[in-house]
C-alpha cells in the first residue's frame, strides 16, 4: 500500500515544496505591478507599470546595475585570464619553486575575505583607489579558487595533445592558447559563472569602499534607496524586480549550465 | 568530487582518482620520477600510451625544454601572483600588524600590544556577537544540510518535471543579498505581509505574528530567508551527488531486498559522505560569515540581537573607527575559518581512507 502511494507522495511534496520556494518571488512580481493602495485582483486583472517608472524615475536603477555588469564582468575576464595561465603552469611547467608557490595559494583558500577588510580599506585609500569601481575589481581577481580549479581541470587533459604542438615546435604559451583554452571552455565556463555571481553578490566590501551614489553596484544602491520608504511596500518591491528580473531571465536562459557550473565548482571549492 | 580534498591531493594525488569524473594522470610531467614496475623508458611508453606515465619516455629533449621553460613558467603565474600579493598576502600581514595597535582612522597610533585581544575577551558585546554567530551557524547547518539532502533525494526520485524542480529551488540563490533581504522583510510585516495573511488563512495562527520585533522570532526570520535564498546551492550539489552513485548499487540493494529506508541508510547516504562533510564545511564557513542578511534584514536589531562577528568587525571599523580593535576581531574570525578548514582537511582524508 506505502509502496503504491509513494512515488504520489514524492511527487506532491515535490511540486508543493516548489511552489512554495516561488512563492516570494511571484509576491514580488505581483506587488510591483500593483499600483500602492490598490489591489491586483480588485476589480478584475489590472496590472499596472506605474510603479517601474516612479522607482526608475527616482533611483539609477540602470545605472546601478550597469556599474555591476561591468565590475562583474571585468573582475570575471581577469580571473579567466590570470587563473588559467597560472594554473596551465602549474600543470605543465614546473620551475623550480612551483610548488611551493602552489601551496602557498592554495592555503590562502582558507582565508575568508571579510578578515582583511580592515587592511584593504586602509591600503585603498592610501593608494588613492578608495571609492572607485577599480577598489571593488581588484581583490576580487586575487581569490585563488580559480588557480585550483583550472588546475585540477588541466591535469586531466591528456599529454598527447600537446605532444604534437610541442614536435612543431609551439612554446608553452602558444601551448596554453592555442589548446589547452579552447579545450577547457566547460570548466572556464563554470569558473566564469562562480565568479560572476560572486562578484555581482558582493555586499560587504563595496559597502565599505564606495560612497558616491554614481559608483554603486545594484547590490549597494538597492537597499540605499529603499531605505527611505518605511511604510510603503510597492516602491521598495518594484526596485527589488527591477534588480531580479535581468538576472532571473539570465538565469532561465542559461539555467542548466549556470546549476552544472555551481555544481562543479562549488564541488571542488576549497 | 575531488576538488574538497585539496590539500589532501598535493600530497597524494592519485587519491584522487576514484571520485574524480576526470581522471587525474599520476605525477605528471616529471622527467625524474621513479619509473614503476621496473619497465624501460620506451616500453613504458608503448605499453602504457596514453595519458599516464609519458613523463618517463621522452627524457632528454623534455629536460631542455623543462628549462627552456621555467622563464615562460613563471612569467605565466606572475601576473596572479601579483594581484596575491597586493591583495590578499600583504592585506593579512598588514592587517596582522594593525591589530596590535590603537589606531584610529585618522591615522594616530600608538602601539598596545595584545591589548586589543584582551580587551576583546572582556567586551561584553562581542561575546554576545560571536555567540549569535555561534548559535546561527549550529541550527542553520544541519537545517540546511537535511533540508538540502531531502529536496535532493525528492527531485531525484522524479524523472518527469525535473527540470521545473530543480529551477524553482536553485532560482532564489541567483538574487543578491539586498533582494533578498529586502523581500523577506517585506514578506514578513505584520498585517500586510504575505506570511502572516498565509499562516492566517491555513488556521495556524490567530494573531499577528511580529517577525523583527522579537529577539528570537528575528533570528527565526534570518534562518527562514537564508534556507530559501542558499538552499539552492546546497540542493544542486547533493543532487550531482546523488546522480553519481551507479545505478548497480541500487539493483544490489534490490536484489538483497532492502526497502527503500535501508536502500537510503546503507547506499544512498554513505555514498553521499564526502559531499556531505563538503556542504557542512562550506554552510559552516559561510554561516559564521554572516553579514548581510542581519545588517539588512534586521539592521542588527532588535536591540543588537541579531549581530554578529563580521557585524562587529564593520562597526568597530567603520562606524566607531577603531581599525586596530576590528583588526583583532577580523583575525579571531580568521582563526576561527581556519581551524574549521583544517577539520575538513582532516575530515576528508579520513574518508578517503
Amino acid at each position: 500500500m506505502l509502496d503504491r502511494i509513494y512515488p504520489y507522495v514524492v511527487r506532491v511534496a515535490a511540486v508543493l515544496l516548489a511552489f512554495m520556494f516561488l512563492t516570494p518571488i511571484v509576491w514580488m512580481l505581483s506587488l510591483s505591478l500593483t499600483p500602492e493602495g490598490g489591489r491586483l485582483f480588485g476589480n478584475g486583472f489590472n496590472v499596472s507599470f506605474d510603479n517601474y517608472a516612479t522607482v526608475l524615475n527616482r533611483a539609477p536603477i540602470f545605472g546601478w546595475m550597469g556599474n555591476s555588469l561591468m565590475v562583474s564582468t571585468i573582475t570575471t575576464a581577469l580571473v579567466l585570464l590570470l587563473a588559467s595561465m597560472a594554473a596551465y603552469s602549474f600543470s605543465r611547467i614546473r620551475f623550480p619553486g612551483s610548488r611551493v608557490l602552489f601551496v602557498l595559494f592554495l592555503s590562502a583558500m582558507m582565508i575568508p575575505g571579510e578578515a582583511t577588510l580592515i587592511p584593504l580599506y586602509l591600503l585603498m585609500r592610501d593608494a588613492g583607489l578608495l571609492g572607485t569601481r577599480v577598489s571593488l575589481i581588484l581583490p576580487a581577481i586575487a581569490g585563488p579558487m580559480g588557480i585550483f580549479i583550472m588546475k585540477q581541470f588541466f591535469d586531466g587533459l591528456p599529454k598527447d595533445l600537446e605532444e604534437a604542438a610541442r614536435i612543431d615546435g609551439a612554446g608553452f604559451f602558444k601551448i596554453w592558447y592555442r589548446i589547452f583554452l579552447p579545450l577547457s571552455r566547460p570548466a572556464l565556463a563554470a569558473l566564469g559563472i562562480f565568479t560572476f555571481i560572486g562578484a555581482w553578490n558582493d555586499y560587504v566590501w563595496p559597502l565599505i569602499s564606495i560612497s558616491d551614489k554614481a559608483y554603486m553596484t545594484i547590490t549597494l544602491g538597492l537597499p540605499m534607496f529603499q531605505s527611505s520608504y518605511n511604510q510603503e511596500y510597492a516602491l521598495p518591491m518594484t526596485a527589488n524586480a527591477l534588480a531580479a528580473i535581468p538576472v532571473l531571465i539570465v538565469f532561465l536562459i542559461f539555467q542548466k549550465q549556470i546549476i552544472r557550473g555551481i555544481a562543479f565548482t562549488g564541488g571542488k571549492e576549497m | 568530487m575531488c576538488g574538497p580534498a585539496a590539500r589532501r591531493f598535493l600530497f597524494d594525488p592519485s587519491a584522487c582518482k576514484t571520485y574524480s569524473r576526470i581522471p587525474i594522470p599520476v605525477r605528471t610531467f616529471r622527467a625524474s620520477a621513479p619509473n614503476p614496475k621496473g619497465v624501460t623508458a620506451t616500453m613504458a611508453s608503448k605499453t602504457l600510451s596514453s595519458s599516464k606515465n609519458t613523463g618517463a619516455s621522452a627524457r632528454s629533449p623534455r629536460s631542455t625544454l623543462r628549462r627552456q621553460g621555467w622563464v615562460t613558467g613563471v612569467l605565466m603565474v606572475l601576473p596572479y601572483t601579483i594581484f596575491f600579493l597586493l591583495f590578499s598576502l600583504i592585506p593579512i600581514v598588514y592587517g596582522f600588524g594593525v591589530s596590535f595597535y590603537d589606531w584610529s582612522l585618522l591615522g594616530d597610533k600608538t602601539f598596545v600590544g595584545l591589548q586589543n585581544y584582551t580587551n576583546l575577551m572582556q567586551d561584553e558585546e562581542f561575546r554576545t556577537n560571536l555567540l549569535n554567530t555561534v548559535l546561527f551557524t549550529l541550527v542553520s547547518v544541519p537545517l540546511m544540510t537535511g533540508l538540502g539532502l531531502l529536496l535532493a533525494v525528492l527531485v531525484n526520485s522524479i524523472r518527469k518535471g525535473q527540470a521545473f524542480l530543480r529551477i524553482a529551488f536553485f532560482m532564489p540563490y541567483v538574487l543578491s543579498v539586498s533582494v533578498i533581504s529586502s523581500i523577506w522583510v517585506i514578506f514578513l510585516q505584520p498585517y500586510t505581509g504575505l506570511l502572516n495573511r498565509i499562516l492566517r488563512g491555513i488556521g495556524l495562527i490567530n494573531n499577528e505574528i511580529f517577525w523583527l520585533s522579537d529577539s528570537t522570532l528575528a533570528w527565526v526570520s534570518i534562518i527562514m530567508a537564508t534556507l530559501w535564498w542558499t538552499m539552492g546551492f546546497v540542493f544542486v550539489l547533493f543532487l550531482a551527488g546523488l546522480q553519481d552513485i551507479p545505478e548497480s548499487f541500487y539493483e544490489a540493494a534490490g536484489l538483497e531486498g532492502a526497502n527503500r529506508w535501508q536502500t537510503f541508510r546503507y547506499v544512498t547516504f554513505p555514498s553521499l559522505s564526502r559531499v556531505t562533510v563538503l556542504v557542512v564545511i562550506l554552510q559552516t564557513i559561510s554561516s559564521f560569515k554572516i553579514f548581510g542578511q542581519s545588517k539588512l534584514i534586521t539592521g542588527g536589531g532588535p536591540a543588537g540581537a541579531t549581530k554578529t562577528v563580521v557585524f562587529s568587525i564593520y562597526e568597530n571599523g567603520f562606524q566607531t573607527f577603531q581599525m586596530g580593535y576590528a583588526s583583532a576581531i577580523a583575525f579571531v574570525l580568521m582563526l576561527v575559518i581556519l581551524v574549521i578548514s583544517l577539520l575538513q582537511t582532516f575530515l576528508m582524508r579520513k574518508i578517503g581512507e
